[in-house]
């Protein structure tokens, strides 16, 4: 592995380089306490050192709109859309963001893989960064370090003001070809500890699970949850969709596109005729948590949650999916060791 | 997941395309529902086993699933059964034959039949159920000597609402099917049976150890039709039931169809009783 040692004063020279070989996708700063992923049109809005963005990298691969087919109403036909194949660098990525990547990867080629996806998703070329945990994140108790570099072409690691840059792939190598920085010899710093932590590891959780479907836990969430469906919208693992036809304003021609659903909403689970099979709030949290932590898990054994903390850091009720599970385990530990 | 082991995309099937296919033949089965016969390109075989559902789209309207109510041995098109229920069908029923509608699929996993054959088929229909168990039914008709006897028991709203009453009308006369039929509220002409679906099971002569069920209905019948197979004796294992849910996507993608873990598009929507009994979303 090569190291190399980025300089804070040559963080823009780093992204220029980059941005003159292909487009480049990074955190900006977006208001006061925001960040968010945005094709970088100047090197120096370029933001490495952020806490989170609201929306993960999954946008560029599963848009939250997308059209799927072009219909022309007047002859009753339809088109394929042409799908863009990103050749991109997405810089910046947090180890959870691309975790998460890889969980859509698997849920996008299980079965049927899709083209629309993987087309999008192909040619991505991922730098990542060491980021320092707030009070939200709680990634390491679902085994993602701040540190992890998996899955990514170069990875970068905060030391000072700068950066030590690692080379993983040739990709990586090919992106760095012309940039020359001073070599770095010495390890790699610590990263941070988490505030947050979730108590006892997947394998475990699963059985939690599996004991925890009739806790009050569900009916208390419920309480305070208003169904807004914005846990689902800020998830970088949630991929589900609904799909609806768009017809332009002559009436003649449209397109039918998918959007970003969420399973918190009432409409989600209802059929014609109004069945709604997850009526209550308290069931839809269940199912959230449960697709998080036990039924997609219990096939692949990794959680579908990578402890981003959005879902918390944005709910507009104050919802904690830390607290929801460590209450669940919390409440399953005691029901072991009471007496019968 | 290797991504490099994968097809390149460009070479990967547009999942979400339909084809276009003619409706053929369109006929008013009862104040809401209709009949549909579909061909597909070219008079191509939709190559689907009873069980099955196709999306079916109308441009500029939308996209829904349905269950085909046609059984594999007709060829060279397909039916459905059509609850006007939406916006969808509502376009839908306005449609001619020589219209073009899309069609993907078939999805889901369909009957096994294989599990059926050499043994009694009973199916259990209740209202719009009829409509892909009727797709089980012309099956096993059609393959009469692969099969023991037949046993239909159908239950509607009303006799208003009965659906294919010209293929009820034979199913009653069949020396070779036990046809039983009930609905909740008669009209004055009504002769049959009154009260709901699962009245009807109690009296049936069944050979329990060589017997395997169907069922599809409503979704408050299961609950009930299951007590009554329980309370005849019928082991959970001879039960299979077709679940509704929304399938959007009908590839395991979007994620609305979901019974805790099963995509019922992928698994369902036909499951095995003794796979879903502890599944506490699923009935």
């Amino acid at each position: 592995m090569v190291q190399f040692y980025l300089e804070g004063d040559r963080i823009s020279e780093f992204v220029a380089h980059l941005m003159k070989q292909k487009p480049v996708y990074a955190p900006h700063r977006k208001g006061q306490k925001s960040f968010s992923f945005e094709k970088t049109e100047n090197a120096e809005d370029v933001v490495l050192d952020y806490v989170r963005t609201m929306h993960s990298i999954k946008k560029y691969f599963l848009p939250p709109r997308e059209e799927l087919l072009h219909f022309d109403l007047t002859k009753n036909e339809s088109d394929p859309v042409e799908i863009p194949m990103s050749e991109a660098v997405f810089l910046g990525v947090h180890s959870y963001d691309l975790a998460a990547v890889g969980r859509l990867d698997y849920n996008f080629t299980v079965g049927s893989p899709e083209k629309n996806y993987l087309t999008r998703r192909q040619n991505a070329i991922f730098i990542g960064v060491s980021f320092e945990p707030d009070k939200f994140h709680f990634s390491g108790s679902v085994g993602i370090r701040p540190e992890d570099s998996t899955g990514c072409d170069i990875f970068l690691t905060k030391l000072f003001d700068g950066y030590v840059l690692e080379i993983l792939t040739d990709k990586g190598q090919e992106l760095m070809e012309g940039l020359n920085l001073p070599a770095h010899d010495a390890g790699k710093p610590a990263t941070g500890h988490f505030h947050q932590h979730i108590f006892v590891p997947q394998a475990k959780l699963s059985e939690v699970m599996e004991h925890s479907y009739d806790n009050p836990v569900w009916e208390e969430t419920a309480g305070k949850c208003v169904g807004c469906g914005t846990c689902n919208l800020v998830c970088p693992t949630c991929y589900c969709f609904n799909v609806e036809e768009n017809v332009d304003i002559t009436a003649t021609k449209g397109s039918r596109e998918r959007h970003w659903d969420g399973c918190m909403l009432r409409e989600f689970s209802e059929v014609a005729g109004g069945e709604v099979f997850r009526e209550t709030l308290a069931a839809r949290q269940r199912h959230r948590i449960f697709r998080k932590f036990k039924y997609i898990s219990d096939q692949t054994g990794q959680p579908w949650c990578v402890g981003c903390g959005r879902c918390t850091t944005y709910c507009t009720a104050g919802i904690s999916i830390v607290s929801i599970v460590n209450r669940l385990i919390g409440d399953y530990e005691r029901a072991a060791v009471a007496p019968v | 997941m290797n991504l490099s082991e994968l097809k390149t995309p460009a070479e990967l099937e547009d999942l979400y395309h339909p084809v276009m296919a003619e409706i053929k033949e369109v006929k008013r089965l009862s104040a809401m529902e209709t009949y549909y016969r579909v061909e597909l390109p070219g008079g191509e075989d939709l190559g689907h086993m009873p069980g099955q559902f196709v999306e079916l789209s109308i441009f500029g309207v939308g996209e829904a699933p349905f269950s085909i109510s046609s059984s594999p041995t007709l060829k060279g098109s397909f039916e459905l059964g059509v609850r006007r229920a939406g916006m969808l069908t509502d376009v839908l029923l306005r449609q001619q034959p020589g219209t073009k509608i899309g069609i993907r699929g078939p999805f889901g996993n369909g009957i096994d039949v294989e599990k059926f054959k050499g043994k009694d088929v009973l199916i259990i229909a209740g209202g719009i159920g009829l409509v892909p168990m009727r797709s089980m039914i012309n099956y096993v008709i059609d393959n009469r000597d692969q099969f023991g006897k037949l046993i239909i028991c159908y239950g509607s709203k009303s006799d208003q609402d009965l659906l294919f009453t010209d293929e009820l009308a034979q199913w009653e006369k069949d020396p070779a099917i036990d046809y039983h039929v009930t609905v909740d509220q008669g009209s004055d002409s009504w002769q049959g049976n009154t009260g709901v679906i699962t009245t009807l099971i109690p009296g049936l002569d069944l050979d329990l150890a060589n017997t395997v069920c169907c069922i599809c209905g409503p979704p408050v019948m299961y609950r009930f039709a299951l007590l009554s197979l329980k309370s005849k004796g019928f082991a959970d294992e001879n039960i299979y039931m077709s679940l509704e849910r929304r399938m959007k996507c009908g590839v395991g993608k979007c994620g609305h169809c979901q019974i805790n873990h099963s995509y019922v598009c992928q698994d369902g929507p036909v499951y095995h009783y003794p796979d879903i009994k502890s599944m506490q979303e699923a009935l």
